[in-house]
């Protein structure tokens, strides 16, 4: 299960991830976003095949201008896949794969990670994003609520991991 | 002036445009940190790997940095700058959902893009969770006065952290420095605690 070719040192991983933000920043006005694209994609499937899913109160906003998916936080979604396509081909790190910890039956382990997207989603919701438009965008802009969401999901991620013990075998 | 978009130096469709070139880089990073395998991810909730504490530390701090200095020489006007408003009790039950799911599934939505895209067949399985899940939301919301009110609960607005304790933005990134300096100590020596209690196993 492991990788032949070294990441980059976090730190300055983190150092890039900052000045990309920064960059982001000074172009678009705002940061790095991922759960309001599955938001939007959602929507937008949902009303292909349901065009009375437009007067749903929660996602009428998104279907205003006629295309949920016409939107900056879904077209640089496409990006971040894009980019992570390329560095992974650059450094021969595209492999079909389910990581879990060794013996941890597959069935259990998307299971998991089925739920666990399920919860994600409606969290993101309630919190207005995940842990790149919330937690990096609004922490590196200096927003009280961005801490709150942070000091929350780390402190329930801690809480919680005894339960998921086997499935990483730690 | 700076950003170039809220500021009407570019179009919508410019924005658009440099919106793939911004998200390639993202991805890019968030690749090369190692971001593309749960395996990475889930390590850090036991403080045995704390790759993903110390490269979102050093993003905020970093990021942080650089939007103090832009404002300090006028390149950027910060009220330009899109902050996601803070809702309180929503973002602490929101957060804690958050994180066990995170903990349960090894995946975040922006990792799981790159997961994705590196062939990993969890991350796929965890995005078609995300999409049922905002369904289910939807529909939630849709039907139910509660759930709405509840997600509309302890709005205090764009709240950052000199309207908390007084002071400007520069009190604001000392504060963050604090609050990031605090948050590496504290992984830390958990896993230092870790370390020494697997070395007695």
């Amino acid at each position: 299960m492991k990788d032949n070719h070294n990441y980059w040192n976090p730190l300055i991983a983190g150092f890039l991830l900052g000045t990309a933000l920064f960059i982001s920043f000074m172009i678009a006005g705002q940061g790095m976003g991922a759960s309001g694209a599955f938001a939007r994609l959602t929507a937008q499937v949902t009303y292909l095949y349901d065009a009375t899913f437009a007067t749903n109160a929660y996602v009428a906003p998104y279907l205003r201008d006629g295309n949920a998916l016409a939107n900056w936080t879904v077209i640089q979604v496409v990006g971040i896949f894009i980019g992570g396509f390329i560095s992974a081909a650059m450094a021969g790190r595209i492999k079909q794969g389910i990581d879990r910890g060794d013996g941890y039956p597959i069935y259990k382990r998307l299971f998991w990670a089925f739920l666990g997207g399920l919860l994600i989603a409606a969290a993101t919701r309630l919190a207005r994003g995940c842990t790149s438009g919330q937690a990096l965008d609004g922490a590196a802009t200096f927003s009280v609520g961005a801490w709150i969401f942070m000091l929350a999901a780390f402190g329930a991620g801690f809480l919680m991991a005894p339960l998921f013990k086997k499935q990483w075998k730690m | 002036m700076y950003p170039l978009y809220t500021t009407g130096a570019i179009t919508t469709n410019e924005n658009y445009l440099y919106a793939i070139f911004i998200g390639i880089m993202f991805g890019f990073i968030l690749e090369r940190a190692g971001f593309g395998r749960a395996k990475h991810i889930a390590p850090v909730f036991y403080f045995k790997d704390l790759r993903v504490s110390r490269v979102m530390v050093s993003a905020i701090l970093t990021g942080a940095f650089w939007i103090t200095l832009a404002s300090y020489n006028g390149w950027i006007d910060f009220n330009q700058v899109f902050i996601p408003a803070t809702y309180v009790w929503p973002y602490l039950v929101g957060g804690a959902i958050f994180g066990l799911g995170m903990v349960m599934s090894g995946w975040c939505p922006g990792t799981a893009v790159v997961g994705l895209a590196k062939g990993k067949i969890d991350a796929a399985v965890f995005l078609f969770g995300v999409l049922a899940g905002m369904y289910v939301y939807f529909d939630l919301f849709d039907s139910y006065e509660s759930i709405a009110n509840f997600a509309n609960s302890g709005y205090i607005g764009k709240f950052t952290i000199d309207k908390l304790i007084g002071g400007d933005i520069y009190t604001s990134f000392i504060v963050t420095v604090l609050m990031g300096i605090g948050l590496a100590i504290f992984m830390h020596t958990m896993k230092s605690i870790r370390d020494k209690k697997e070395g007695e196993n």
